[in-house]
């Protein structure tokens, strides 16, 4: 017998769900709002309404609250979730846990990239939050569809996707694109699978046509489809005219008071990755700025709150 | 047969911005306060400020500002040719690459730095597009200014200005010293394990950086509970614009000439420069000194009238040691 029932499609992930859905079968996000977009083409992330749910599998996720989101999952016999530890919020006594090793090896830990991942096995439920306002977006990856993540970015993802990671190539990119040296990337075998990424603030995604190009603050990056091409652009800040030469002598102080920071965040106890970012600065000089350039064809998104690498 | 279209063009004035307009549009086009908002004023006198509405348009001569989102909005500005907007490199967020950066010549570079304010600020110029955000969960307001208008705006809070409003900093003129003990403000609670094994190695080898060779003599602390500098934001002959970010929400009102109100230093968003400012110290009533703890005084910013006021409703934490100040600032105070 055909299937002759009505179908709409979500403007957000492109899943189709019955006519009668008000909020999408795949990503959860509302059918009945308008897409929100920008003169620029930036459109917001979909508002997902509170306790809205979506099935993956046997395995469903419910999203709670809406300024620090909870993502609840109740997994499925035989179904697993994987997730950095310190995301978990609270588990039943029945879900058992097992950890998920990760490529990279030590490479990982020198990163601040979590060595091993933690994984969670139905049936059971168990959530999740990060300690930060901000939104979660949902994002189901299709067989061969691959996305990059930010590091530290997911929230969890579900245990059909197959965990990998990308390098940021290149000594400059690692100390100045502020996104660490490497990004997570999800690829879905067999099944879709599910990845729901935590944003700082709010989420805005544009879709780059092919060779179109998009400057980025790094630590405003989110993701990106893998097919989107990322460098590192140097922008040279020239002084304005008539104070050239006391900015060009300031640039030279600041980069000596740079490295004289990092030195001393280091000796402070400070984090190791700003004490690097810092170091940075100070070698890469106050007259010029850092961005990632970003070319498509594939979706960008984009945080609103973060907090930026150093560039004075 | 009577004009009507001077008196259309004046038949609103914000209650936000006063700024006068048409009144026809969903939003003021000056600062994008929804314009049919019934004022949500406090029985004590605060008027929340509205944010500006999500996907609302900002006219700023030729060149337009879209904010967008609600937790951290952001301002997305299509600049026209000619036209230029300055900024601190940390609040940049995306920018097509037509847009031209350059970096804004800048006095007193050394006090800056030592006063943790940006060294640098950029400038973008037109045409292009390019977007700002601050990284603090709060409202976008912004602060339209007419010429011979000006304002003082708490330090770190501004997001982006239009190039036709001029930029100061003045002495907040709210500090005061004690005497400290050596180990600086933060602890040492937060470090990493591996960093303390770090410092533990560097101990042992007797390197600097180590706990064991950490002075110990006591050294004079300076407190700046309003930050050291405010921002000052002038208009001279152009009308323009600044961009602020509150923390949380934000409130305003009005205080009238000579009218006082007591508020937390770093709870301060932006004010007029006729409103007045000093620090003041309360004394709670104790059977005992509560030596070194938080009952021992409180630190207030007195601030008096004419002129508008506006807060954020969360802010810094208000460092005080609690020790007897070593020297300050002129303050008043009260003992209970």
């Amino acid at each position: 017998m055909t299937d002759v029932s009505e179908r709409i499609q979500c403007k957000w992930c492109r899943g189709q769900s019955p006519a009668s859905a008000t909020t999408c079968e795949r990503c959860g996000a509302p059918l009945d709002s308008r897409n929100v977009v920008t003169d620029a083409g930036w459109r917001q992330a979909p508002k997902i309404r509170d306790l809205t749910t979506v099935q993956v599998g046997a395995s469903t996720y419910q999203l709670d609250g809406t300024v620090v989101p909870v993502a609840e999952a109740d997994l499925g016999a035989g179904e697993s979730a994987f997730f950095e530890h310190h995301a978990m919020l609270w588990k039943d006594f029945t879900v058992a846990m097992t950890v998920r090793d990760t490529p990279g090896g030590a490479n990982r830990i020198l990163a601040g990239m979590p060595f091993v991942l933690s994984e969670a096995h139905g049936a059971g439920r168990v959530s999740f939050s990060r300690d930060a306002p901000g939104e979660l977006i949902i994002l189901p990856i299709d067989p061969g569809v691959e996305l990059d993540a930010r590091e530290h970015a997911m929230l969890v993802a579900s245990g059909n996707l197959s965990y990998t990671y990308e390098k940021v190539q290149g000594l400059k990119a690692i100390l100045s694109a502020g996104t660490g040296m490497y990004l997570d990337r999800f690829v879905a075998q067999e099944a879709t699978g599910l990845l729901v990424l935590h944003g700082y603030g709010n989420v805005l995604e544009r879709t780059l046509g092919e060779g179109e190009t998009i400057q980025v603050e790094p630590g405003g990056f989110l993701y990106k489809d893998a097919a989107v091409t990322m460098a590192i652009s140097t922008i040279s800040l020239k002084p304005e005219g008539a104070n050239a030469g006391g900015q060009a002598v300031k640039g030279i102080a600041t980069r000596g008071f740079a490295a004289l920071k990092a030195a001393r965040q280091l000796s402070k106890g400070g984090d190791l990755g700003n004490s690097l970012q810092t170091a940075a600065g100070a070698f890469t000089g106050s007259n010029s700025m850092a961005l990632m350039l970003l070319t498509g064809p594939g979706r960008v998104g984009i945080q609103s709150m973060y907090f930026p690498h150093e560039t004075a | 047969m009577t004009d009507t279209t001077e008196a259309s063009a004046t038949a609103y004035r914000c209650p936000f911005c006063r700024t006068t307009s048409a009144g026809t549009d969903a939003n003021c086009p000056t600062c994008g306060a929804p314009v049919d908002i019934k004022l949500r004023t406090t029985t004590s006198g605060w008027t929340e400020i509205p944010p500006v509405a999500d996907m609302a348009k900002i006219q700023l001569g030729q060149t337009s500002c879209q904010i967008s989102g609600r937790l951290v909005p952001v301002a997305e500005f299509a600049l026209a040719a000619g036209d230029s907007v300055y900024f601190p490199h940390s609040s940049m967020l995306w920018q097509e690459e037509a847009v031209k950066l350059d970096s804004m010549s800048m006095r007193k570079g050394w006090t800056r730095m030592r006063a943790g304010l940006p060294l640098i600020m950029l400038t973008a110029s037109g045409p292009g597009r390019i977007a700002f955000s601050h990284d603090t969960a709060g409202e976008m307001i912004a602060v339209p200014l007419q010429p011979g208008q000006a304002v003082d705006v708490r330090e770190n809070q501004m997001v982006v200005a239009s190039s036709e409003v001029t930029y100061d900093w003045v002495d907040s003129g709210v500090w005061f010293t004690t005497m400290g003990d050596g180990r600086g403000g933060s602890g040492g609670n937060d470090q990493s394990s591996g960093m303390k094994l770090l410092k533990m190695g560097l101990d042992v080898a007797g390197a600097p950086g180590g706990d064991a060779g950490r002075d110990q003599r006591q050294e004079i602390e300076y407190h700046y509970p309003l930050g050291q500098y405010l921002d000052r934001f002038s208009a001279t002959d152009k009308p323009g614009a600044i961009f602020v970010q509150s923390g949380g929400n934000s409130f305003m009102r009005d205080l009238a000439e000579g009218e006082q109100i007591m508020v937390k230093p770093p709870a301060l968003l932006y004010k007029d420069t006729s409103v007045g400012l000093q620090m003041h110290v309360e004394f709670p009533h104790a059977g005992m000194k509560l030596w070194r703890s938080w009952g021992n005084r409180y630190l207030w910013l007195r601030l008096w009238g004419p002129g508008r006021v506006a807060l954020q409703s969360s802010y810094d934490r208000l460092e005080d040691p609690g020790t007897d100040f070593r020297e300050a600032c002129r303050y008043t105070q009260q003992a209970w």
